[in-house]
């Protein structure tokens, strides 16, 4: 307990308050600006983070990432532009309930939801994080092709309306994912020659495509203002959000016990964590049937689980030197480059420096209510823009950002395409999460699939030889099975009484 | 007032005289650097450019902007690196990238690139589980020797990168038969050494600092480092020639190059700044810290070196089967 106060005296000092605020203030508005991702604002600091002492740049990176996972909510209630992967399974929900008017209890709900989801995931990562990550390094390619498998069965929460239109939106997701190098073999697939798509189609361009062109081009085919929705004033933001929280806190700790858990599984992540969070929330609450309609009980789960995957990523990272993401990875690398090298007696021989750097992480999530509060009520009078000048400049981010995150011209046609097939997609109702989803999982899915196969010499008993991987099979087949049985359970009483 | 229009047209003129001029008559560079690295941010590459970047800044008056472009497991960057115009603006961070070409994956070789320096070099590192029955690399080279096929070997990334590429370099010079070797692709070196820790690998090849933290907790063991001598931050792993008595330097390189036909004044400009940057504590230190090793080669050595790998790669990918 001593070294937690020890620590927390090391972030009380002028210099360190003053960096963790600036780089508040830069992460808000890096991950607030669509295609400029959270890794990305990162790693643009690292030649900055050199010239700092230990303390100060190691709390600032942390500081930043927290903030730029957060601000990712922002542009995709306000613009339905999700700011990175992670808020793509809620996008439809918060930026619905903004149109409605419901702006304050959505955002309200994102920023106080993701601080929770935050703080445990500090917590967890400051107390248990030796005991988490042995167990997180136990997860081999069989559990986590399971892993991407009970991710899939997410996509009949997120689909809504005819099942078969879902289906078929998962498999456009899954196909886009094959597009370029096979992960396996190092074949191309589907590039048909192009070399622009030996890489594939790049994820953040075709994120944002998806979700904000068909918003500008509906516009565009049919200009018509609508009321702006109200302003919310800043206290305002918060009426209706501790009711709501009250009402669904087993939401909370779904949210922040699926996120911190997958988080730590190498290779999974907030985008997985966050979707399958929607999927159990939606599969318990008693207004299911309006998920993805604007309803705050959809957000509370996911939003809370995707920050607190982050938390949950730093666990086998600092433990083992393995990072879950793109993110980690960055965040890793500015420890070493600080002499806080990752490893099992990191909590030993930098007992201080480590325990400063979780506590800056914990205060970075707290800073996070006032300063993404201030944020929400800079970033909403967005809505308030007329749309004929709004809808331009939708369109002129959505460029901006995906050239931003590609550096090439390839991903504005990328963008503008997909663009273009979400917009036929939504206009005869077929769901967009799903598609979403199979982007996500599909790569993982493959590899760990093929990879386990040829370890195994193709033999498929391998897949639930190991207790973890037979568990998570048997997971898997009773969400699939169940629903089947109720059918003709259901439809054989049925028969019965008739 | 016309003294004023006069001398505002005087720099209206200048300005328009200055933009005709041909960027060659000025002294290079006049203006910001692009250095592309074909890797995403994050990685190892993008963290030795981004240092790269710093001293040739110090060094060449102008911003050197680093931009990533990691698709296609790098071809898209080294594509952009070998089509862009030859004026010295344009500058890669690149690495082992030989294996493209054959693979067809990649459409370009060294002779598409101006060779500057080379200022890395990080040897490979042979890692086995801790419960492994091998107690040395002797051990395990003849174990597979024996048997090729009965064991997985993870490639970190793709099977043409530099740790897979240069672990079958040291079977093929202990006379395995390469053909029967079970070389496994996957997401990156960590992720496949998390993968050998959770039972799925019995090797895997990679840099000796991304496992640092993995040997350190005692799960995983070096048997040996694929460099002229031992690694000062892991003293306890011995050396191919130490172990075998085969003298053998493989691994990954980073150097700093230029589309093909770079003007010469600008080529020796560029060296010089690079010899510069690489000799300063800072940037040494600086990738020391970072797990980085540091190795010197000037660009006629340099381009020797791209040459000779581009061959001996080739041959190795067509016995791989690749």
């Amino acid at each position: 307990m001593e070294i937690i106060g020890q620590a927390f005296l090391q972030l009380l000092t002028p210099q360190v308050m003053l960096i963790m605020l600036g780089a508040s203030a830069y992460g808000l508005a890096m991950g607030a600006i669509p295609g400029l991702s959270a890794s990305m604002a990162v790693a643009l600091v690292i030649p900055i983070a050199f010239f700092l002492d230990p303390v100060p740049a190691l709390a600032g990176v942390v500081t930043l990432a927290a903030m730029a996972i957060f601000a990712g909510d922002l542009p995709g209630a306000l613009l339905r532009i999700p700011g990175t992967p992670a808020s793509a399974a809620y996008v439809d929900d918060s930026y619905l309930m903004v149109r409605k008017g419901q702006g304050g209890l959505a955002l309200g709900l994102c920023v106080i939801c993701s601080a929770i989801g935050g703080v445990v995931g500090a917590l967890v990562l400051m107390g248990a994080a030796p005991a988490i990550a042995r167990i997180a390094l136990q997860f081999s390619s069989y559990e986590k092709f399971w892993l991407a498998c009970l991710g899939l069965t997410a996509a009949v929460a997120v689909s809504g309306g005819k099942w078969y239109k879902g289906g078929i939106s998962l498999m456009l997701g899954l196909a886009i994912a094959q597009v370029g190098l096979d992960p396996v073999s190092g074949q191309l697939r589907l590039t048909f020659g192009n070399g622009n798509l030996v890489g594939g189609l790049a994820f953040i361009p075709v994120l944002i495509g998806m979700f904000a062109i068909p918003e500008v081009l509906r516009y565009a085919l049919a200009p018509r203002e609508i009321a702006p929705p109200p302003i919310q004033a800043l206290g305002n933001l918060l009426s209706g959000v501790g009711s709501t929280l009250r009402r669904l806190k087993g939401d909370v700790v779904q949210g922040s016990v699926v996120g911190v858990v997958i988080g730590a599984i190498p290779g999974a992540g907030a985008d997985i964590a966050a979707y399958i969070s929607y999927a159990i929330s939606k599969r318990f609450s008693k207004v299911g049937d309006q998920y993805g309609k604007g309803v705050p009980d959809a957000l509370v789960a996911a939003t809370t689980s995707n920050n607190a995957a982050v938390g949950g990523a730093m666990i086998p990272a600092t433990v083992f030197g393995i990072p879950g993401d793109s993110l980690t990875a960055i965040i890793i690398g500015v420890f070493f480059l600080k002499g806080l090298n990752p490893g099992p007696t990191i909590f030993i021989e930098n007992a201080l420096l480590i325990n400063t750097v979780f506590m800056a992480f914990l205060i970075a999530n707290i800073l996070m209510v006032p300063l993404g509060l201030l944020a929400t009520s800079a970033f909403q009078r967005m809505i308030r823009v007329p749309r004929y000048m709004l809808m331009p400049a939708v369109l002129a981010f959505c460029i901006i950002g995906a050239f931003a995150v590609e550096n090439t011209h390839f991903a504005v046609v990328t963008m503008l395409i997909l663009g273009l097939v979400a917009f036929v997609m939504e206009k005869y109702q077929y769901p967009l999460a799903p598609a979403i989803l199979g982007l996500v999982l599909g790569p993982m899915l493959e590899e760990t699939f093929l990879n386990s196969l040829i370890r195994a010499r193709g033999d498929v008993f391998a897949f639930v030889e190991r207790p973890l991987s037979m568990g998570l099979a048997a997971l898997t087949l009773v969400i699939c099975v169940t629903p089947v049985v109720m059918f003709i359970w259901g439809k054989a009483r049925g028969a019965r009484t008739a | 007032m016309k003294s004023v229009n006069l001398f505002g047209a005087g720099i209206v003129l200048a300005v328009s005289l200055a933009a005709l001029m041909p960027a060659m008559a000025q002294e290079w560079p006049d203006r910001p650097i692009t250095l592309i690295a074909p890797a995403g941010a994050g990685g190892g590459t993008d963290a030795t450019a981004r240092l790269l970047a710093l001293g040739l800044e110090q060094q060449l008056g102008q911003p050197v902007n680093v931009v990533n472009q990691g698709q296609g497991g790098g071809v898209v960057g080294f594509t952009s690196i070998t089509t862009a115009e030859p004026d010295g603006y344009t500058l890669g961070v690149i690495y082992n990238f030989a294996h493209y070409s054959p693979m067809g994956q990649g459409d370009f070789d060294a002779a598409d690139m101006t060779p500057i320096g080379q200022f890395n070099f990080d040897p490979a590192g042979f890692h086995v589980r801790t419960e492994s029955e091998w107690a040395n690399i002797t051990e395990a080279l003849d174990a597979i020797k024996a048997d090729p096929g009965a064991y997985d070997i993870a490639c970190g990334g793709g099977c043409g990168g530099s740790w897979p590429l240069a672990f079958a370099s040291l079977l093929d010079a202990y006379d395995v038969d390469l053909s029967q070797v079970r070389m496994i692709s996957g997401q990156g070196a960590a992720a496949a050494l998390q993968e050998m820790v959770a039972g799925g690998f019995d090797v895997v090849p990679s840099s000796v600092p991304e496992a640092g933290s993995l040997i350190e907790s005692g799960l995983v063991r070096g048997l040996a480092v694929f460099g002229s001598e031992r690694l000062e931050a892991f003293p306890d792993i011995p050396t191919l020639e130490e172990e075998t008595g085969m003298v053998l330097e493989l691994g990954a390189w980073r150097g700093l190059v230029g589309p093909a036909g770079l003007p010469e004044e600008v080529t020796a400009k560029l060296a010089a700044a690079l010899e510069a940057v690489y000799n300063d504590p800072e940037f040494q230190s600086a990738m020391t810290d970072r797990g980085f090793g540091l190795r010197w080669r000037d660009a006629a050595d340099f381009g020797t070196f791209m040459a000779e790998e581009e061959t001996s790669v080739r041959e190795l990918v067509r016995v791989l089967g690749l």
